[in-house]
């Protein structure tokens, strides 16, 4: 079946007869990772949490065992599902090399269980609420201009490559005060972290992925010891000299540190550059959207609600892994304690029981904020204000300099990186004409 | 520090009434605090998420004010729920002309 066809289908409304057999189907499966709603459809309808014998996990498709999972923390470790999911099947050659080379094996701080992840998680939050977010909006339209005026010129340029990559690394390094960065470098650090829960790579991706990893705490190091004898005015200084109400455990240790400024600069840089390629996928392939979005582009609510509708349609992250910490009954199966879990958040947004017509690009939907595009719960990403601000001000500040957006490629040549955890498109190559 | 009174009306009818909520608090944080069902306050405050979302009592709605534009972008995204008194708890920070206030939780998104 061809993907256009499937999107033709998927996109009927009542959503009906999708199913694919889902014993015979793992979400390993590359053509299943480029189109997955009609798999995610049938777990829904057949078996809402499958177990993925290709994967050795179950999978949660449904909205409402999202927020089950979601709402306990306790029972569904994310401490547990990432330390399993982690360079899995390499853990330990993994951790000897970045022992060897990178300076140690930092776990990430974030990735963590309550009560020690709400010390690390207050700790972040005031960096980024929607008022402080709000005040970086010139800064971020700044970037957008400037990366636009590139190739506003030259008619045709690569939306990933050319803009959301360049685009999401020049603001956090902004914020992380990373002055002296190589964009280059970032993306090829930010791709073998994200590697490591993306369950798609073999041994020498491994080892290749762990001798970048390196590089990238090495040159974090650096930069961490530089603030600690000389703190800036930067988010890397507040996370060194960071104080917390915990008396015992007032500061963050060394490893704490390493460990959040990697989650900030990649946790950030990834997802956001993924929902950029999104937002500019779907203005290439729906030109009426695109007109309206600049018909419209003054207004605030039009636009924060074309936004959250893209998060919504193309959810960025795909699945995060949880494990159990007790036997557990879920949506009608019973997983036994150690069961290692995959949150389908991109499945839960499509759940036609929540969102109506789910693969309708819709903006007048009353719950158009319901999706779990940031998760949920304790958990809920740290970084949603920032990471719709940028979304929001490149879909304002694209559209007002660029029209005519289009595809270079056939839909069917899109290709996504391989891995579970997002699905990200590599390459959007697009033509268009400068406004 | 000061302190003031504030009341919040769970889903299920429960009222907590809380006696010492100091001043400069948000009252998402001081519902948190006192276990207040309903106020999850997953976001931090960050008015990013909308769960802690309230409905203000007409006669506080005065003293409490409106929502600014940020705050009414974050309320959109659950109009399914939206009322004329809706607020987000986290950017209601309590101060002494707010002694005794009186706010309902609003349902769960
Ligand atoms: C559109 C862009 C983004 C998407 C779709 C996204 C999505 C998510 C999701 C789904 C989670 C939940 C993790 C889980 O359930 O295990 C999460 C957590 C997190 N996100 Fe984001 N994110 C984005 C941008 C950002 C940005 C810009 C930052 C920081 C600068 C960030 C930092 C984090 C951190 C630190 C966590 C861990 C929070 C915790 O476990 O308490 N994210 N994100
Ligand atoms: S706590 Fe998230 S909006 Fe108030």
């Amino acid at each position: 079946m061809s993907a256009t066809e499937q999107t033709t289908r998927m996109d009927s409304c009542p959503v009906t007869g999708h199913e694919v057999d889902l014993s015979a189907t793992t979400l390993k499966d590359p053509t299943i990772l480029a189109r997955p709603n009609e798999f995610y459809w049938t777990m829904r309808h057949q078996d809402p949490v499958h177990y993925d014998a290709g994967l050795d996990m179950w999978l949660v498709s449904r909205y409402e065992d999202l927020q089950t999972v979601l709402a306990d923390p306790i029972t569904f470790s994310v401490e547990k599902g990432y330390a399993e999911q982690y360079a899995k099947g390499y853990i330990e050659e993994f951790k000897e090399i970045l022992e060897r080379d990178g300076g140690g094996f930092f776990p990430d701080a974030i990735m963590t269980d309550p009560p020690y992840h709400t010390r690390i998680r207050k700790l972040m939050e005031g960096a980024f609420t929607a008022h402080r977010v709000k005040q970086l909006e010139p800064e971020i339209a700044k970037v957008v201009a400037g990366l636009v005026d590139k190739f506003a010129d030259k008619g045709a340029a690569d939306g990933v490559q050319d803009f959301a990559v360049p685009m999401t690394i020049q603001i956090i390094c902004a914020q992380l005060g990373l002055d002296d960065y190589d964009a280059a470098s970032i993306q090829r650090w930010s791709l073998a972290v994200t590697a490591q829960i993306g369950r798609m790579q073999d041994r020498e991706q491994m080892r290749e992925n762990a001798r970048v990893i390196c590089e990238l705490q090495n040159y974090l190091i650096a930069q961490i010891r530089d603030r600690e004898a000389k703190p800036r005015d930067d988010m890397l200084s507040d996370l060194v000299h960071a104080r917390t109400t915990d008396e015992d455990n007032p500061t963050l240790t060394f490893k704490e540190v390493v460990s959040l400024a990697r989650a900030l600069l990649i946790a950030g840089n990834e997802t956001t550059a993924t929902a950029l390629g999104n937002l500019l996928y779907i203005l290439a392939t729906r030109p009426e959207l695109a007109r309206e979005l600049y018909d419209n582009v003054d207004d605030e609510r039009y636009v924060t609600r074309f936004v959250e509708e893209v998060l919504r349609l193309e959810p960025p992250v795909r699945g995060l892994s949880r494990m159990t910490t007790r036997e557990v009954e879920l949506g009608g199966a019973v997983l036994p304690k150690g069961a290692h879990m995959l949150n389908l958040y991109a499945s839960g947004n499509d759940d036609e029981t929540v969102f109506e017509c789910p693969r309708k690009f819709d903006l007048q939907r009353p719950n158009i904020g319901r999706h779990v595009a940031f998760g949920g719960g304790a958990h809920r990403c740290v970084g949603l204000a920032l990471a719709r601000m940028e979304v929001k001000v490149a879909a304002r500040e694209f559209v007002k300099r660029i029209k005519d957006i289009a595809l270079d490629i056939p839909v069917e040549e899109i290709r996504y990186l391989p891995t579970v955890a997002t699905r990200s498109i590599e390459r959007l190559p697009l033509t268009f004409a400068k406004r | 520090m000061n302190t003031v009174t504030v009341t919040l009306v769970q889903q299920d009818g429960v009222e907590v009434t809380i006696p010492n909520a100091p001043t400069g608090a948000s009252l998402m944080e001081v519902a948190k605090a006192n276990a207040v069902e309903g106020i999850l306050g997953e976001c931090g405050g960050a008015c990013a998420c909308a769960t802690c979302h309230v409905y203000v009592d007409p006669q506080w709605q005065e003293a409490v004010g409106p929502p600014d534009v940020l705050e009414e972008m974050t309320l959109d995204g659950v109009s399914h729920i939206l009322r004329d008194n809706s607020r987000l708890g986290c950017q209601i920070l309590l101060r002494e002309e707010l002694d005794g206030l009186r706010v309902a939780v609003a349902p769960p998104q």
